[in-house]
This record gives C-alpha cells, sequence and structure tokens, in this order.
C-alpha cells in the first residue's frame, strides 16, 4: 500500500499507529535525554565532597567548575570530587514528571488559603466556560446574520475585522478598570479574543452555504425567515459546530494570558508558584493537563458531534475518529 | 441532400397524433411566455442572454427546450421559477404575472440540490411543510409520492447514501409533493449514466400520464427530447431566440421501439439541423484530429 498517495486515507490500523507515533515520537527524545548521560546532560551533581572546601553532597555545578576543581584537587593530591551529569533542574524526567501528576494534586499547597491544583484547574476551566459562552451567545447569532444578509455584514463586518487586529490581552488593564479585579476582566478578555473571530468565522461558514439549496427551497414555497431557519441554520449546523470546536481551542490559548490580569489565578497562578519553588516536574505537569483537557474536550466534542449530524459522511478521520473508533463510539458506516 | 430526401417529412401527422395535437391546443394555456427578454449586466460588459422570446405551454402538455449551450435554456427556466428576473417581456402561469418563486412551479435541479440534513421522507415533506399543513397529510403525501417514484424502502436514508437516479427521484418527487401547476426541470438527468438515463425517461413518462401536471424539460439529449415531448422549442444562441416549436409526431404512450420510427429519425434529423447548422456531416469532417494534422503541417514549414 502506498502510505505517500496525495489525498489519500491510510487503513484506520496504519492510522492508529501514526497517531501513536506521534505521541511517542516526542516522548522518546525527551527519555533519551533524560536517561542517557551521555546526551546533553550539562552539569554534575556532587554525590562526595571528597577534600573539597566548597562543593558539598547534591550541589549542582557547571561541569567545568567541577573538572577545575578536581584538576586543582588532584595537583595538591587530594581526594577528588565524586559526581555524576545532570540535567538541569528545568528539565525534569518523563517519570518525575508523570510522578508529578500524583503528587501535584496530593501536595498541600505551601500557604494556607492557597488552592489546590484541582481547584486551580476548575477555575480555570469556569473562566474560559463563560468568556466563550458569552462570546458565543452574542457571536453565532451576529456571524449567522452576518452571513446570510449582506446589508448586515457590511454594517458589523469592516469594525469588527478592524478590532480583531487589536490584541486581546491590551484590553487587560482597561478589563479590570470595567470589570473589577476578579473574575470579570479574565472572562472579558477571553471573550474579546474569542469574539470578533468568532463573528467572521461563523459569517464565512453561512456564505459558504450551496446557494442551490437555497433556490430549491424558494421553489418550494419557503419564505424568507423560513429560508433562515429551515435551510441556512441546519444547512450550516456541522460546519458551525466544527468551527466552535476549533474557536473554542483559540479560547484556550487565551486562558493564560487572561489569568495574568489583575491578580493570578487558576492554572497559571499554580505554574507561576512551582516555578518561584523551582518544582518544574509539578509546572510540566500542570501544563500538560492544560492539553489533555483540552484534547478531550476536542475529542468528546468530537463524538458528540458524530451523533448530531449523522447525515455528515465522516469526513475529517483523526485522532478522534481513531479513539472514539477505538472506545466504540464510532457511528458505523449505514450500509442496506 | 441523399439523407434528407430518403426521410419522411416530420411536419406530416397521422390522423391520431393529429387528434392529439387538437385536443392538446385546446385546453387551457397554463404557461405564457411573450416578447421576454434577459439582459445580463450593464454597458459594454452586456450579455443578451434572451430576446423576444415568446411560446404557450397548454395543460399537462409536456415541452422540451433544446439548444446550443449558451442560448439561455437556464436562464429561461430560472425566469420561470422566480429565480431570476426578466429585463423585458412577460411570463404568465395561469394568467398570473410570475413574480419571484412559488410553489405553483416546481423546479428539479441537475445537482439534485437535495437538502442533506434530511432524510429522503424529510426532503419530500418539505415543501408542504412550508406551506403549514399539518403532520399528519404532510407524512401521507410523502409515501404516496415516495411510492410512485418507487423509493418507499428508502424513506429514512438521507441523502448521501443515494445513488444518482435515487436521488433524482426524490428530487422529483419533493417538487411533486407541492403539487405544482407546473414542473420546470432543467437538465435532470444530464449527470446520470446512459442506463439509469433510460430508466429515469420511463419513471418520468410513467409520473407525467398518472399526475395532473405539464412539464418543461431542459435537455441536451435532443433523442430524450424526442422520446418525451409533445412539442420541443428550439434556441438559437446569441442572443437567444426561438428558432421553432416543433411537433413531435408520435404516439402515445411512448414506447423505445419509437427510437427507429423513421419519424422519430426525421425529427431529430431536423433537430440536428436547427441546431448544429445545415450540413451537419460537413462539420464532422472539420473533427478535432483534422485540425490537429494541419497544425502539424504549418509547424513543418
Ligand atoms: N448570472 C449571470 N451573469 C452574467 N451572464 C450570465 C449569467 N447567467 C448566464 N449568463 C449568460 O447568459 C447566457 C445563457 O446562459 P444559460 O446558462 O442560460 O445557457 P444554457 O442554455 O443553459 O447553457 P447550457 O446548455 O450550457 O446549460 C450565457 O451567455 C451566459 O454566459
Ligand atoms: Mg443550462
Amino acid at each position: 500500500m502506498d502510505w505517500f498517495a496525495i489525498g489519500r486515507e491510510l487503513s484506520p490500523k496504519a492510522r492508529g499507529i501514526i497517531t501513536f507515533c506521534s505521541f511517542l515520537l516526542p516522548l522518546a527524545v525527551w527519555s533519551a535525554f533524560s536517561y542517557l548521560p551521555f546526551l546533553w546532560h550539562p552539569l554534575m551533581e556532587v554525590t562526595e565532597s571528597g577534600d573539597s572546601r566548597y562543593f558539598r553532597p547534591g550541589m549542582t555545578v557547571e561541569r567545568e567548575a567541577f573538572h577545575q576543581e578536581n584538576a586543582r584537587l588532584s595537583s595538591k593530591g587530594s581526594v577528588p570530587v565524586k559526581g555524576i551529569p545532570v540535567n538541569p533542574v528545568y528539565l525534569p524526567a518523563p517519570h518525575e514528571v508523570g510522578k508529578a501528576f500524583y503528587t501535584a494534586f496530593v501536595t498541600e499547597p505551601r500557604l494556607p488559603g492557597d488552592p489546590w491544583l484541582h481547584e486551580s484547574l476548575w477555575h480555570s476551566i469556569q473562566v474560559i466556560f463563560w468568556g466563550f459562552l458569552l462570546s458565543s451567545i452574542i457571536g453565532v447569532p451576529l456571524g449567522i446574520l452576518c452571513g446570510a444578509y449582506s446589508p448586515i455584514a457590511r454594517l458589523f463586518e469592516p469594525f469588527i475585522d478592524f478590532v480583531r487586529y487589536m490584541p486581546a490581552p491590551a484590553f487587560g488593564a482597561l478589563a479590570v478598570a470595567i470589570v473589577g479585579i476578579y473574575d470579570g476582566p479574565k472572562i472579558a478578555i477571553i471573550f474579546i479574543g474569542t469574539f470578533f473571530q468568532q463573528v467572521l468565522v461563523v459569517s464565512n461558514t453561512t456564505r459558504g452555504l450551496d446557494r442551490a439549496l437555497v433556490e430549491a427551497a424558494q421553489t418550494l414555497g419557503a419564505g424568507k425567515l423560513q429560508l433562515l431557519t429551515r435551510v441556512a441554520l441546519p444547512g450550516i449546523l456541522p460546519d458551525l459546530y466544527r468551527d466552535l470546536r476549533i474557536l473554542l481551542g483559540w479560547a484556550w490559548t487565551y486562558l493564560i494570558v487572561a489569568e495574568l490580569v489583575g491578580a493570578k489565578t487558576g492554572i497559571t497562578a499554580f505554574i507561576h508558584q512551582q516555578s518561584k519553588y523551582k518544582v518544574y516536574e509539578n509546572v510540566y505537569a500542570a501544563i500538560i493537563m492544560i492539553g489533555l483537557i483540552g484534547l478531550f474536550v476536542d475529542i468528546m466534542l468530537g463524538v458528540l458531534g458524530s451523533r448530531l449530524f449523522p447525515w455528515e459522511k465522516d469526513s475529517k478521520p483523526g485522532i478522534f475518529t481513531f479513539i472514539s473508533k477505538a472506545l466504540g463510539f464510532g457511528k458505523e458506516a449505514s450500509t442496506t | 441532400m441523399s439523407t434528407e430526401e430518403q426521410l419522411v417529412d416530420y411536419r406530416e401527422q397521422t390522423p391520431e397524433v393529429k387528434r392529439y395535437f387538437e385536443d392538446l391546443r385546446s385546453r387551457e394555456v397554463v404557461l405564457k411566455v411573450e416578447k421576454l427578454g434577459k439582459i445580463f449586466g450593464e454597458g459594454v460588459g452586456a450579455t443578451e442572454a434572451l430576446q423576444d422570446v415568446s411560446f404557450d405551454v397548454h395543460h399537462r402538455e409536456f415541452v422540451s427546450i433544446v439548444g446550443p449551450s449558451g442560448c439561455g435554456k437556464s436562464t429561461l427556466i430560472r425566469i420561470l421559477a422566480g429565480l431570476e428576473t426578466s429585463t423585458s417581456g412577460s411570463a404568465m402561469l395561469d394568467s398570473e404575472e410570475i413574480r419571484g418563486p412559488g410553489s405553483g412551479r416546481g423546479m428539479v435541479f441537475q445537482s439534485y440540490t437535495l437538502f442533506p440534513w434530511r432524510t429522503v421522507a424529510g426532503n419530500v415533506t418539505f415543501g408542504p411543510e412550508m406551506m403549514g399543513k399539518s403532520s399528519d397529510d404532510v407524512e401521507k403525501e410523502a409515501d404516496k409520492w415516495l411510492g410512485m417514484v418507487g423509493l418507499s424502502d428508502f424513506k429514512n436514508h438521507y441523502p448521501h447514501q443515494l445513488s444518482g437516479g435515487m436521488k433524482q427521484r426524490v428530487g422529483i418527487a419533493r417538487a411533486l409533493a407541492n403539487r405544482p401547476r407546473i414542473l420546470l426541470m432543467d437538465e435532470p438527468f444530464g449527470a446520470l449514466d446512459a442506463q439509469t438515463r433510460a430508466l429515469m425517461q420511463a419513471y418520468l413518462l410513467q409520473i407525467w400520464r398518472h399526475v395532473d401536471v405539464t412539464i418543461l424539460f431542459i435537455t441536451h439529449d435532443l433523442d430524450e427530447a424526442i422520446y418525451l415531448s409533445d412539442r420541443i422549442l428550439v434556441l438559437e444562441a446569441n442572443p437567444g431566440r426561438v428558432e421553432e416549436f416543433v411537433e413531435i409526431p408520435l404516439e402515445r404512450p411512448r414506447k423505445p421501439d419509437q427510437f427507429l420510427d423513421p419519424r422519430f429519425l426525421a425529427v431529430r434529423h431536423r433537430l440536428d439541423v436547427l441546431i448544429h447548422g445545415e450540413f451537419p456531416e460537413e462539420a464532422e469532417e472539420l473533427s478535432f484530429i483534422g485540425g490537429v494534422d494541419r497544425f502539424g503541417e504549418v509547424d513543418a514549414d
């Protein structure tokens, strides 16, 4: 079978293997750098200080300094320092991060009153949820109207196009001044980051509706309002859903900036704290967790989508179809 | 011209056919098109797609429109459907001026245009639903029309699960479910293979016999036009004008063996002359291969 035929889809098994590799490869590289002492490992961790007056067990020092010290000690005939090559503290090994996934959740916050990790995560999810929901409540209908009726598009789109080039974080200080220092400004930033793109994306999708379907409906006696609610809306629904999935991904990327506005909160606050304490395993664990939650939500939405729109041909085979098939969610191609 | 001498006169009609047309002409006029004109664009870039097109279609008549590509067939039928506006003249359905789309005129498109989010039954009920009919009536209607096009077993399928021929049968059922006065069809079988096409022609004739509907049918296939129609409206191009309105001198009901009837061949020849010019044989000589050879000679100089 030709794996490199343009546009050709692979068999489900081959697809699965490659999907697996897409995660396995980075992990392998990471492991190699972590567990093979001759790869990188720019520092030395002192295990026995020998006759050195400065080096203490547990210290990590530059390789060069370590060798100079030993050269100095051996020229005097003293006992040399012993050590092992290590990576900097900001590159923990996979197993350490893996362990942190568990320990981060059960470790009590250092300062009383600080949130636990799960509380931080939950807080972040809420911020995203509200920001995205508020944006969608206004953005989706407005986008559909813009796509359907050109006077509305002409009225709104030029200005929205202009605003969307202003980076959402730039509104941070303003947001604090207007909606206060708690979650308001954070939600506002997610809103600003999502909304303007959303209107344009949704209006584009609506405009992409096959004109012939509208004409067919007209010849069948559909009126103006019916064309909107009974043709345009169901016609774009699967694409609209796909748009929202992608936009939700964008909203995630605004999360970190949003949480820096005003008082740091949520997962961002956790990450900053942990890096201040130099517990980098936890930092990595938290970052990966953001990714995992995003991926999980996306997969769930994908599974839901294939249920919601049975008339759609399975058009986007990817990680989502693979996993949902593996989980037994995949809809079977109906044969008759 | 030798072929013409051997052919019978396409205008000669047997008494039976004559009676048929007399009866047809005595029926009310459903569609009246008068001096219809359409110009796309303005100024230098303007295209005159239709010029002074006039013709009548009688109740339960089957009329085909043929003509060279770009002669304005689609434009004409889209104006009749109300999807396009004319720039001059008028078109009237049952003496009522056509302004915008309406359920009195059903349309079947070459590209099927089924609603992908609706099942086969859902597509057929779309029109009646728009009319605000009760869901019980609507469902009964759908069953009836799906039975008529032989798709009762597929009522819960989605369009993407159907073959081209099946899709177009749904398209026809969907248009008929609104009980239109006239069915407008723009190359409905253009995308189908020859076999499916022949089958669909048989279907369409059968439907037309049993349903009280007038049909206006665009096609590129002259044999198809002759086989199906009572009359054929031949358009010429640039600008689109009526060249001739040909009466088909063949008895009904039509059967496939009529394809070999000398009167069929005579009409066919007449249409060829109207559309491709007086000497179709000669036109064939100037075929693509010949042209290439000549270019080769020029290059050799
Ligand atoms: N929307 C439009 N804007 C400008 N010109 C148009 C438009 N639609 C059609 N035309 C022009 O009008 C003329 C008739 O087009 P039309 O599609 O009606 O031809 P047709 O007979 O259906 O051709 P075909 O047999 O290829 O389908 C063509 O010259 C075409 O370029
Ligand atoms: Mg056409």
